[in-house]
């Protein structure tokens, strides 16, 4: 197996890391870039906790190989906030208590960022279906959809 | 976290390329397309592979296009299929059976001929496709060839593909006039993949079967067509009575297993329910 050095595009700046074939994006993104708002769970792409953005399209990067996104323009979590002002997902994630022990979060934001970056108008059935692949172990569902539904409102608005 | 086991990893631009590696490396090597099913079995150890050819960089596979009859590559999304108008008004139960994978990610990571080539009986999208008369087109070292699909499953997660071929694309025939068709599986959660699939296409005039189509996932080592209740249907005039018979026929020709997720007389039993609801709704259907 070789090693090589290749570049990732990381919430807009760019890494030469040295890897192997056989590094996961998830392991890419939490060992060697100190990512560690990307979660690890599962690791059979059940519970979507390591969701991040691949060129726009969310993905599973505990099934992903790093190798095969090299180049490729990767969103994660720690990008979304724009300096110390909050992504209005985010925002909204927090004003409508959407969380409890958190894990599951960022990939619900990931997923949620997708979701309405090719639906900004979606019904509270879409957002369900929207989130399917993405577990939440304690809260529940009611508020994480109130805080979806609730920003999809504000950035129609143009908020922020 | 487990690590995957080390590999040799390819970038092939063509299919010629990828044959060329497929040939070298035969049964060590495994295409890589949407890796959901491929890279966390990899993690689990149940697939080893010493060489990775990942297909996701050969442009001529992944195309979705509607000409004589339907066609899409091996890289088609399962996302793109789901969002194609024309899969949505020509063939619903592809829709449908994909719209109801609960997991987005899965559905834009994944491919519905990796679903295929996979070679689960548990798969819904391969079972649609195989009652759609999908025809695989199949590029090896030899040369090209087709295979139906009903011809493609050997045994449990056995296919006929030889180690230096892939598969490359998939053509559905143009629906018929008078055709209608069902999808229906039995799910603990719709998660989970489905204790029983049921897919039927019916065609019908005047109330008399011209062709019917069944097919069965999860219950035997492959998805299957039931041909003796197909056979039962042809040329006879669809009532309930013909379909309860057909639906019983198509429960005998299952050869289930029992496991965590059903016994095997039950998946017999729900095969019948499912069968015979499943033509009904065909019908239904057919008749517009």
């Amino acid at each position: 197996m070789k090693k090589e050095i290749a570049t990732f595009n990381v919430n807009s700046r760019s890494y030469d890391v040295i890897i192997t074939p056989n590094m996961t994006l998830s392991e890419l993104l939490r060992e060697k870039l100190d990512l560690t708002g990307t979660k690890y769970a599962c690791g059979v792409g059940e519970c979507g906790a390591c969701t991040v953005l691949v060129d726009g399209k969310p993905v599973l990067s505990c099934s992903t190989l790093a190798i095969a996104v090299r180049n490729k323009n990767i969103l994660t979590i720690e990008g979304l906030a724009n300096g110390t002002n909050l992504h209005p997902i985010q925002q909204a994630f927090i004003d409508h208590g959407a969380m409890q022990c958190g894990f599951c979060t960022p990939g619900m934001i990931m997923m949620t960022k997708a979701l309405l970056d090719e639906n900004p108008n979606p019904t509270r059935e879409e957002v369900k279906e929207g989130i399917g692949g993405n577990l939440c172990r304690c809260t529940g569902y009611v508020k994480i959809i109130d805080a979806v539904m609730a920003v999809a409102e504000t950035m129609k608005k143009g908020g922020k | 976290m487990r690590v995957l086991k080390p590999f040799d990893y390819f970038e092939p631009t063509s299919v010629k390329e990828a044959v060329k590696l497929l040939s070298t490396h035969g049964d060590k090597a495994q295409l890589l397309a949407g890796g959901v099913d491929l890279i966390p079995r990899m993690r689990k150890g149940a697939i080893k592979a010493a060489f990775l050819i990942n297909i996701q960089n050969i442009p001529e596979l992944d195309y979705i296009n509607n000409g004589k009859g339907f066609k899409f590559g091996a890289m088609a999304r399962l996302h793109s299929l789901e969002t194609a108008k024309e899969i949505q008004k020509s063939y619903p139960i592809l829709y449908e059976a994909i719209h109801q994978i609960t997991s987005v990610q899965t559905k834009y990571m994944g491919t519905a001929v990796g679903n295929i080539c996979v070679g689960t009986p548990a798969s819904d999208v391969a079972t649609v496709l195989m009652a759609l008369d999908a025809e695989l087109t199949i590029a090896g070292a030899k040369g090209d060839r087709t295979e139906p699909m009903a011809k493609f499953y050997v045994d449990y997660l056995k296919t006929s593909l030889k180690p230096d071929e892939m598969v490359t694309g998939v053509s559905l025939p143009n629906p018929t006039a008078g055709m209608g068709t069902a999808f229906l599986n039995l799910v603990r959660t719709h998660a989970d993949i489905a204790k029983v699939t049921v897919a039927a296409a019916l065609t019908v005039e005047n109330n008399v079967c011209k062709e019917a189509r069944i097919t069965i996932g999860a219950a035997a080592p492959t998805i299957f067509r039931a041909s003796k209740a197909e056979a039962l249907l042809k040329g006879q005039k669809v009532d309930s009575q013909i379909i309860n018979k057909a639906a019983e026929t198509a429960a005998g020709e299952t050869r289930p297993i029992t496991d965590l997720r059903s016994t095997a007389e039950y998946r017999k039993e729900v095969t019948r329910v499912l069968v015979s609801r499943a033509l009904e709704k065909a019908l239904e259907r057919a008749k517009g």
